[in-house]
């Protein structure tokens, strides 16, 4: 409701006493005032009392002036702000940038070095972070699970109650050695993997282990356990571990391979006789003929030839009179009279013709042999 | 109104002027220049463009400070703060109102957040002022403020401070956005439509505000009949 609809109302007129008092209303509004105030001697003795307040209000000390009336908060305000603002204007010390100011300054002033230097940087950081990256640690999930420790003893009851569910054989890194790196997952109560050479102690036990209870184990296993085991043929645990494998073990394959184990131990006398009992009495036609060259080979190298040589060349005629220099102990002696004796059994009696064949050839080079 | 010709003061800095001949100017002859001219020369960079703009209003703004606050400290707080927010962002001010208005926007601002915090904080309400020692009731608010100004005698000084005791005491009931207005219309003399547009509100609004305040002023002296 505007003044010009109130003017008639005590009320709406005495709402704008505040602004006539403090020169807003514009000349229409005033003169309304003016003539609602000659007319009504109420709001006449209102408007002088707003009047009175009004001129109070603007009478009275200013807390300005009572609290600088001299004038010295001003100045101390302008040197407050003086200051603040040659701090904002000064520029930031930036301890890094005086630290490598010189470095800055030389290389704006060399733009051509500075170039190379940066690009030689980036170079040398760019080769060594793709070797990084070319090269990682080889992933394996159940490194996690690594307890490897090279002194560590794997307990007879932990061996009863493992499986392996993994062998992996890998060239040497270390290269001197030559022996080969095997890494054995086990799965037992808790997931142990072995890796190491065979010259660590659990790791051997745990191939020997495999190999002497080969029931327990899958021929998988067990043949690779034997490839482990081969460079190791000199090792009297592993020898035995090989025998007992190449004479009791079910699957023939790894009997053979066991047989191929031996090779490098073949002159052992309990080898020979080893070998002798498989020759006689394996099953297997392919494990038998094995043992034939095993022992044949036992002689040669019993003999002082040359591995290289043909298989029975050089075997002394047996059981014709020993050659003292042909042979020098007396178990060759008793190897070589077993020897003929299974070979000419196998000749005659062996169920395999592969076998007999074998055999034949060789009692006929040991024949010759003993002629020359 | 020592204080109305600021209003007038902005609406004559409109004028335009050549920024490069403003420029050019030298730092002696700075005082001379306009609102517009010294504040192109302090986004140019000119500090003492900048002082002298300081100086032209400054006084203004701790006055107002000082009425509101009502204590030195706080006052000198609003100053710092203010004319600090000034020079920061002195270069977004693209001219659309005038720099008095700018500036008193920014200053009404500081002093309404001074306030607000202050009246979450009862303690930090004490003004400065020693209220006077008055016996509530022995005389009449409205009738004494006639004499006084009639007699003009010596005594004047001291009543006039018991009323602005009493003052200070009423105006404390007042919202920070009430006593900002009134102080603005009646110590600082400024237009409503001109405390409208340095409170970034509508001067119907401010009408409003001036009118509340008044009101609840005579109702708090009026107990003191």
């Amino acid at each position: 409701m505007s003044l010009e609809e109130q003017k008639f109302t005590c009320e709406g007129v005495a709402a704008h006493f505040v602004f006539y008092l403090s020169n807003e209303l514009d000349e229409t509004e005033r003169a309304i005032v003016d003539e609602h105030l000659a007319k009504c001697a109420h709001c006449r003795a209102q408007f002088q009392e707003e009047q009175s307040f009004s001129d109070a209000i603007e009478s009275i000390p200013q807390a300005a002036d009572q609290l600088d009336y001299s004038g010295i908060v001003l100045s101390q305000c302008r040197s407050e702000l003086a200051e603040k603002l040659d701090d904002l204007a000064r520029p930031a010390v930036n301890d890094d940038a005086l630290r490598f100011g010189w470095f800055r300054r030389w290389m704006i002033l060399h733009p051509a070095w500075s170039g190379g230097a940066l690009l030689l940087v980036g170079l040398v950081a760019g080769v060594q972070t793709s070797h990084w990256i070319a090269s990682p640690k080889e992933p394996n999930v159940l490194d996690q699970a690594v307890d490897v420790r090279p002194g560590s003893q794997i307990t007879d009851e932990q061996l009863s109650k493992m499986a392996v569910a993994g062998i992996n054989i890998s060239p040497s890194t270390s290269g001197s050695s030559g022996l080969q790196n095997v890494r054995l997952q086990l799965s037992a109560e808790q997931p142990v993997v072995l890796s190491g050479s065979l010259d660590d102690g659990d790791v051997r036990r745990v191939l020997t282990y495999v190999v002497k209870n080969g029931e327990r184990f899958n021929p998988g296993v067990r043949l690779d356990c034997l490839d482990a085991l081969k460079a190791r043929s000199q090792d009297k645990d592993v020898r035995a571990a090989l025998l007992e494998a190449a004479r009791k073990d079910q699957n023939p394959a790894v009997r053979l391979k066991a047989l191929e184990a031996l090779r490098d131990a073949s002159g052992d006398r309990t080898v020979r006789r080893a070998l002798l009992d498989t020759l006689q009495h394996d099953t297997n036609p392919g494990v038998r003929v094995e043992a034939v060259n095993l022992l044949v080979r036992s002689l040669q190298e019993g003999n002082g030839g040359s591995p290289q040589m043909p298989v029975v060349r050089d075997l002394p005629l047996l059981p014709g009179p020993v050659q003292p220099d042909d042979i020098a102990s007396n178990d060759l002696d008793e190897s070589n009279a077993y020897l003929v004796q299974a070979l000419e059994e196998l000749q005659h009696k062996d169920p395999s013709r592969y076998v007999r064949l074998q055999s034949s050839v060789a009692l006929r080079h040991i024949s010759d042999r003993q002629s020359h | 109104m020592p204080f109305i010709n600021w209003a007038l003061a902005s609406a004559n800095e409109t004028s335009q002027t050549s920024p490069s001949g403003a420029v050019l100017a030298t730092v002696n002859s700075l005082a001379e220049l306009d609102d517009r001219n010294l504040v192109l020369e302090a986004q140019a960079g000119n500090r003492a463009a900048f002082e002298v703009l300081v100086h032209r209003y400054d006084r203004d703004v701790l006055r107002l400070a000082l009425n509101l606050m009502k204590r030195t400290e706080d006052a000198r707080d609003v100053y710092q703060e203010a004319f600090l927010k000034v020079y920061r962002n002195l270069h977004r001010f693209r001219f659309e109102c005038s720099f008095y208005t700018w500036l008193y926007r920014i200053v009404t601002n500081v002093c309404l957040d001074h306030l607000r915090r202050r009246k979450s904080r009862p303690e930090d309400q004490a003004p400065e002022l020693h209220t006077a020692n008055y016996e509530e009731g022995s005389s009449d608010f409205f009738e004494r403020q006639r004499e006084h100004r009639a007699a003009l005698d010596p005594e004047k000084h001291l009543a006039g401070k018991e009323i602005q005791d009493r003052l200070a005491v009423a105006m404390l009931r007042l919202s920070p956005r009430e006593r900002v207005v009134f102080e603005m219309k009646h110590y600082q003399g400024l237009k409503l439509r001109a405390i409208g547009t340095a409170l970034g509100t509508s001067e119907e609004t401010v009408k409003n505000s001036l009118f509340r305040a008044t009101r609840k002023l005579r109702q708090e002296l009026s107990v003191l009949r």
